[in-house]
């Protein structure tokens, strides 16, 4: 059966805004230009609804700025773990999804758990001496229990990241990993209190670190 | 005869290939719950949302809301994206039904109900592009937000009619119908419009 091949005024009429933003349908645009190429009235309309294209445009301009989307995109996150966290079971799958992802997730989340029993259990020393290059003593050595009001930031470390570069980060910026991964695969790191004393705050280290490229992602958390 | 079509002008909806890409993120956001393409994600719609919502008339102060409301759902629903559409489709039209409840919630009335009076309209600017702009934005204003929104779709996102008909939940005639009435209430409004010369090129 050929393809119908409609020749109304009206019909190509209706359909002039795709012809007009480029995205007609293939099967139409042959007679649809075919039509136009002998209808004055439609040409007008073409050159017509261009003017509307290109004036919608221009009066289009975007009012809001990076920081605006960062600023909101932070609170949806923001919105996302609060709920996650209401719902454990979620939190414990998600967290069992997200541990698999990355070998380096995983030490550090095998180091959270350590802190979580207790480094007694193990010894320090017999943790430090099992990693043969070393690389985990910084994330072993943080305390077992987060400081009450301490400034803490949340951390989402970059698939890529070595456990090395994570290890200097954390140093550099007096941070010590008290809890995680959540869902996302989300850590939360506390400031020291050296660090505190120096003049940092959550805020000033998430903007800091956010840049790094071992992090996807930073934020302060609200305490 | 050639003819040009707006797309240098246009902000286009997505190509095959980028919503490929943004369909690869997606599937990252369902298997393992990767908040770097979340973030990816979120930040290639934004601005497109933004805009699309204020020309909606949801109020400022509820754009991020919609927005918001509108990446939980591509957060908690990403797995059960089954690809019938493109992406972008199934993000924005998400966006316009949120958006439809607030402007419930506001009681706002998207479109005045008045005829228009062109000695109401109030234009200061006598270069052309601003005044194009101000009696555009008047006239968008008359329209009611369906018809708004087709035009939206189609001329600031690039929207074929099929994709348009998809984000808001119509058949593709309706979709033609509501630009063919916008088209023309818009010609009633814009004087350049309405003394439109052929074809100029």
């Amino acid at each position: 059966m050929s393809p119908r091949i409609p020749d109304t005024h009206a019909e190509a009429w209706a359909l002039l805004p795709w012809l007009a933003n480029g995205r007609i349908q293939a099967s139409d645009r042959e007679w649809v230009e075919a039509h136009v190429a002998v209808c004055a009235e439609c040409r007008a309309e073409i050159a017509a609804q261009r003017m509307v294209a290109t004036t919608m445009n221009r009066d289009s301009s975007p009012e809001s700025n990076e920081t605006d989307e960062q600023r909101s995109f932070n609170r949806l996150w923001a919105r996302i773990e609060a709920s996650e966290s209401a719902s454990p079971a979620s939190v414990a799958s998600g967290a069992a999804r997200t541990s698999r992802s990355s070998r380096t997730v995983r030490w550090l989340a095998a180091a959270v758990i350590v802190q979580g029993f207790g480094l007694a259990l193990f010894g320090f020393n017999a943790l430090r001496n099992s990693s043969p290059t070393g690389e985990i003593v910084t994330v072993a050595t943080v305390p077992a229990q987060p400081r009450l009001n301490a400034p803490a930031v949340r951390i989402v470390f970059a698939p890529g990241a070595s456990i090395a570069s994570i290890n200097t980060l954390l140093t550099h910026q007096g941070l010590t990993i008290v809890g995680g991964p959540g869902t996302a695969g989300n850590f939360t790191a506390e400031l020291s209190a050296d660090a505190v004393a120096s003049g940092a705050s959550a805020d000033s280290v998430a903007a800091v670190i956010s840049r790094d490229p071992n992090v996807s992602f930073a934020q302060p958390v609200a305490r | 005869m050639a003819l040009k079509s707006v797309e240098s002008q246009a902000p286009r909806t997505l190509s095959p290939s980028t919503d490929a890409s943004e369909r690869e993120l997606l599937e990252r956001v369902a298997r393992s719950k990767d908040q770097a393409a979340f973030r990816t994600l979120y930040s290639n719609y934004y601005q497109r949302l933004s805009r699309l919502l204020a020309r909606m008339s949801v109020r400022r102060e509820d754009i991020e809301e919609v927005v918001n409301d509108t990446f939980w759902v591509v957060w908690t629903k990403a797995g059960e994206f089954r690809g019938a559409s493109q992406l972008s489709t199934w993000i924005i039209g998400i966006a316009y039904r949120r958006a439809l409840n607030a402007l419930r919630r506001a009681k706002i009335r998207p479109v005045s109900d008045e005829p228009f009076d062109e000695d109401s309209v109030s234009v200061a600017s006598t270069d052309d592009a601003e005044t194009d702009g101000q009696w555009l934005a008047q006239g968008l204003a008359r329209l009611p937000v369906e018809q708004r929104m087709a035009l939206e779709l189609t001329y600031t996102l690039g929207h074929s009619c099929e994709e348009v008909a998809a984000i808001l939940d119509c058949p593709v005639n309706t979709v033609k119908t509501r630009l063919f009435r916008a088209r023309e209430t818009l010609k009633q409004v814009l004087p350049s419009l309405a003394g439109m010369p052929g074809e100029n090129s």
